[in-house]
């Protein structure tokens, strides 16, 4: 509601959207959303998480049915909100974040699925193969088409995902954060993708949350912020300041200048020590992590690094080595031995090892701690609560009411939650694998916030993150992995992106980015 | 350490101001769980009254209670079991089991309440067999309790000889076990009812509102977050097949004492009857949901169908066929529902 929509008329629209709302309970995802969207346009629409915009996709592809309002497909309004009909009839296809391929299938038929040429039944599987080989080519995906998806990496999986919307002859085709899952030479390749669809008359909705890429492709940039919409310019008349400080409604500059206070001074007793520590994936380990530092650790998916921090939790068993904590002996044969030594641990996979799902946002914060609010062998609701109030309060989870399904939250909301519950055993020493995967510039700012505050507080924390950039701005050093072993530890005040990857990718040429 | 000074200057957050503490009672009932098995119940309650002759009447209703109220103490056990995300087939055989191992302590004269006991630690330990072998062998409960519903089935044969025993009142402690059965608080209210609903309050606190309770609902959610969190998984679900079997046990003593006689094959299917009472009563078989308070409802529920379709004189054939419709239509209604409302 900002800026006067500048888009000339006459050319129509490939998606009118008209006081669209999407209410859960008291919870508003969308909130009276009115836009258009070009046709052969690349129209991209930002904001943070739990801003509305997976709801507004959702709906678009027939995933979700709006409380109220209106949507139009090249001017037919849509009556039923349900996948198939909006692929069949709309020929709206959605490429999701989470892919869902049939993994044991070959590529052909996944791309061909419900569009197969032969007698319906029985479709001809020689022609299914060449049109999918076609559609194959003209992504430029040089894989076997009678090759079982599986075997395919999750680059190739998404391009899988775009020619089927192809092979169904989608006119608009939406992607969901499409680059989350790759590399940046990978993302390239997307990127080429992208244009020639467009070149072809396919109008492309875009959500991301990285700017560069959707300054470099969109010619509209739509911003929602808590489920509203806020903001629409057309790409070339607009910053990206601009448009940040339309999707956070206030300015954060300052939570992603590079960590600048001196790193604390190595003490003769560090918070964590490791010595020639080994087990699954990783090997003869040394690191030390002082009271108040930020340990980054770097490395390719397979370095290690994940394993590593499991390992010092005792999430996976560890086989040898010596580790210590304040100085004192520190093996965690189970999660529950580092709890109680008030060591905290956050997966990387939030939806699959963090959040309880079926629990309420209250469970989630509370479950570290439910010792303390018992009387007579019972759980104590009230306190409970209170608990849970106080906590989703201090990190700001939004939330209509800690009674919510966890669920229910947005990504970066459910990993302030669970941030939330690790706060509450007061831990001393915090290992985190990709904290802010999946969570928007709001809140990562958050993050990044409450990281200096624990530090200040003399916290030890261990950060692994793929996200270099990440790593840079807050940690005091960065450890290098690679094939399970450590490579190198560098300042953080000398580090850079290039130095990192050197290290993290060894002699090889980059292939992935880490 | 690490207090929390969350940082300065920022906007308050607007959803916050949306606070539901003033939700009126008839919301939040309407959007527990249980409602809609619940209101499915007042339907069949209003059809029986108009179809069923005898229906209303404190005799009939009590007698339902007494029907329903071993298939509801199992119910009760499996509950915790699928809110576990698993399952046990084996409730029936188990139920068998404890019936014959009581009869058999019963007519070697060992005195009635140890001889009950007997039955219900008989249970106790077949549940625990099973625990241990899917949580040890990590393999689905399903496949273990499909091998065991046949094992315990195949004891319970093995021990019974394959002839049935009768208690005759006539023996020392016989009558005293039979009131377990048969007996009546107050001249009124049947004792297995009684035994019911002393079971289904103390399982409805422990779920809700113990921390096993709260483990069970983590451990079901997700079994590896709940053990990032510390939990130990693998004791929370032995313990919820314990449990279950002990309670099937504790029905096979009462189904004992009520016919005073038991066979080998006593109890076949009972473990289809207590899984769907549970399923109708909402809980999920993925895990992690369901409540103690929608199984009550949902044997209440099959309780009463099956009392109509007697009261019309129906065949108990027809039953099956009913109770298994309804557990499509139940569930079928549940989703339906939650897609609707956008819950999950």
């Amino acid at each position: 509601m900002t800026s006067p929509a500048t888009i000339a008329a006459p050319t129509t629209a490939a998606v009118e959207v008209t006081g669209l709302s999407r209410h859960f309970g008291a919870v508003r995802a969308l909130q009276d959303v009115t836009l258009s969207v070009p046709a052969g346009s690349l129209t991209a629409v930002m904001g943070e998480n739990g801003a509305g915009k997976s709801t507004l996709m959702k709906i678009l592809a027939g995933l979700d049915t709006p409380t109220a309002g209106a949507v139009r497909v090249a001017g037919e309004q849509v009556r039923r909100f349900d996948p198939a009909t909006l692929l069949s009839r709309h020929r709206v296809a959605l490429v999701p974040q989470e892919l869902a391929l049939a993994q044991d299938r070959t590529v052909a038929e996944n791309i061909m699925l419900g569009a197969e040429p032969g007698s319906r039944p029985f479709p001809d599987r020689r022609r299914v193969d060449e049109r999918a080989a076609e559609l194959l080519d003209r992504l430029g995906l040089r894989v076997d088409p009678r090759g079982a998806v599986r075997h395919l990496d999750a680059a190739s999986q998404q391009l899988v995902v775009i020619a089927r919307s192809l092979a169904r002859q989608a006119r608009l085709v939406i992607l969901d954060e499409p680059t989350s899952i790759l590399s940046p030479a990978e993302s390239e390749r997307l990127f080429g993708v992208i244009r020639s669809l467009q070149a072809d008359g396919v109008t492309l909705l875009y959500v991301s949350h990285r700017m560069p890429e959707v300054f470099a492709l969109s010619q509209h940039i739509h911003v929602l912020r808590d489920g509203r919409h806020v903001g629409h310019w057309p790409t070339a008349e607009v910053s990206p300041d601009q448009v940040v400080a339309a999707m956070v409604g206030r300015e954060l500059a300052a939570e992603f200048a590079r960590h600048d206070t001196p790193a604390p001074a190595p003490t003769a007793t560090p918070r964590l020590r490791l010595r020639g520590v080994r087990g699954t994936g990783f090997t003869g380990v040394d690191l030390d992590v002082a009271p108040g530092e930020v340990l980054g650790v770097a490395g390719l998916p397979d370095s290690g690094r994940i394993e590593l921090l499991r390992g010092i939790f005792g999430a996976d068993p560890i086989s040898g080595g010596e580790l210590s904590l304040d100085g004192e002996t520190f093996t965690a044969r189970s999660p529950r031995d580092a709890i109680r030594a008030r060591v905290a641990y956050l997966p990387g996979e939030r939806r699959q090892q963090g959040i309880l799902p079926t629990m309420s946002v209250a469970d989630n914060v509370n479950i570290l701690t439910l010792g303390r609010r018992q009387r007579f062998g019972l759980l104590r609701r009230g306190a409970l609560r209170r608990d849970a109030d106080t906590r989703a309060r201090d990190l700001r989870v939004k939330t209509s009411t800690t009674a919510q399904g966890i669920t229910q939250l947005s990504g970066g909301n459910q990993q302030k939650a669970l941030l939330a519950r690790w706060l509450s055993i007061e831990p001393r020493l915090m290992l985190l694998d990709e904290p802010t995967r999946g969570v928007d510039v709001g809140a990562k700012a958050e993050i990044y916030r409450l990281f200096r505050s624990l530090t200040e507080a003399g916290v030890g924390i261990v950060v692994s993150s793929s996200d270099l950039p990440e790593l840079l701005t807050v940690s005091d050093r960065i450890a290098v992995l690679a094939a399970g072993r450590l490579v190198g530890v560098i300042d953080a005040a000398e580090a850079t992106e290039e130095k990192v990857m050197a290290l993290a990718t060894g002699a090889h040429t980059m292939k992935e980015n880490a | 350490m690490a207090q929390m000074t969350t940082a300065p200057a920022a906007p308050p957050v607007p959803e916050r101001a949306a606070a539901p503490a003033a939700r009126s009672p008839l919301h939040r009932f309407l959007h527990a769980r249980e409602a809609s098995t619940f209101l499915a119940l007042v339907v069949l309650f209003a059809l029986g009254t108009l179809i069923a002759p005898g229906f209303v009447g404190t005799d009939n209703f009590l007698t339902v209670g007494q029907q329903i109220a071993q298939i509801g103490i199992m119910a009760v056990g499996v509950t915790f079991v699928i809110i576990n995300a698993e399952i046990d087939l084996s409730v029936g055989s188990i139920y068998g089991l404890g019936a014959v191992v009581c009869g058999l302590l019963m007519s070697s004269d060992v005195a009635w309440p140890l001889a009950a006991l007997g039955g219900i630690a008989a249970g106790a330990v077949a549940g625990l067999l099973n625990g241990l072998m899917t949580v040890g062998f990590g393999i689905p409960s399903f496949i273990v309790t499909l091998g065991t519903l046949s094992v315990y089935r195949g004891v319970t044969l093995l021990l019974s000889g394959g002839s049935p025993i009768s208690l005759s009142a006539k023996d020392p402690g016989v009558a005293e076990f039979n009131l377990l059965g048969q007996g009546k608080l107050f001249g009124l209210v049947p004792m297995q009812l009684v035994l019911f609903a002393l079971v289904a309050v103390v399982g409805m606190i422990v779920l809700s509102r113990s921390r096993y309770g709260f483990n069970t609902y983590a451990v079901g959610g997700s079994a590896e977050a709940a053990r990032l969190c510390g939990i130990n998984t693998g004791r929370v679900k032995v313990a919820a097949f314990t449990l279950s079997g002990t309670l099937a046990g504790l029905a096979g003593v009462l189904g004992l004492s009520f016919l005073s006689y038991v066979q080998g094959v006593t109890g076949t299917g009972m473990e289809l009857t207590a899984i769907s009472a549970v399923i109708i009563g909402g809980a999920a078989l993925f895990g992690g949901s369901g409540t103690m308070l929608g199984t009550v409802i949902g044997v209440a529920f099959i309780g009463v169908l099956q009392n109509i379709l007697n009261l019309r004189g129906i065949s108990s054939f027809w039953q099956t066929v009913a109770t298994g419709a309804v557990i499509i239509l139940a569930v079928a209604a549940d989703t339906w529902l939650r897609r609707r409302s956008g819950r999950r």
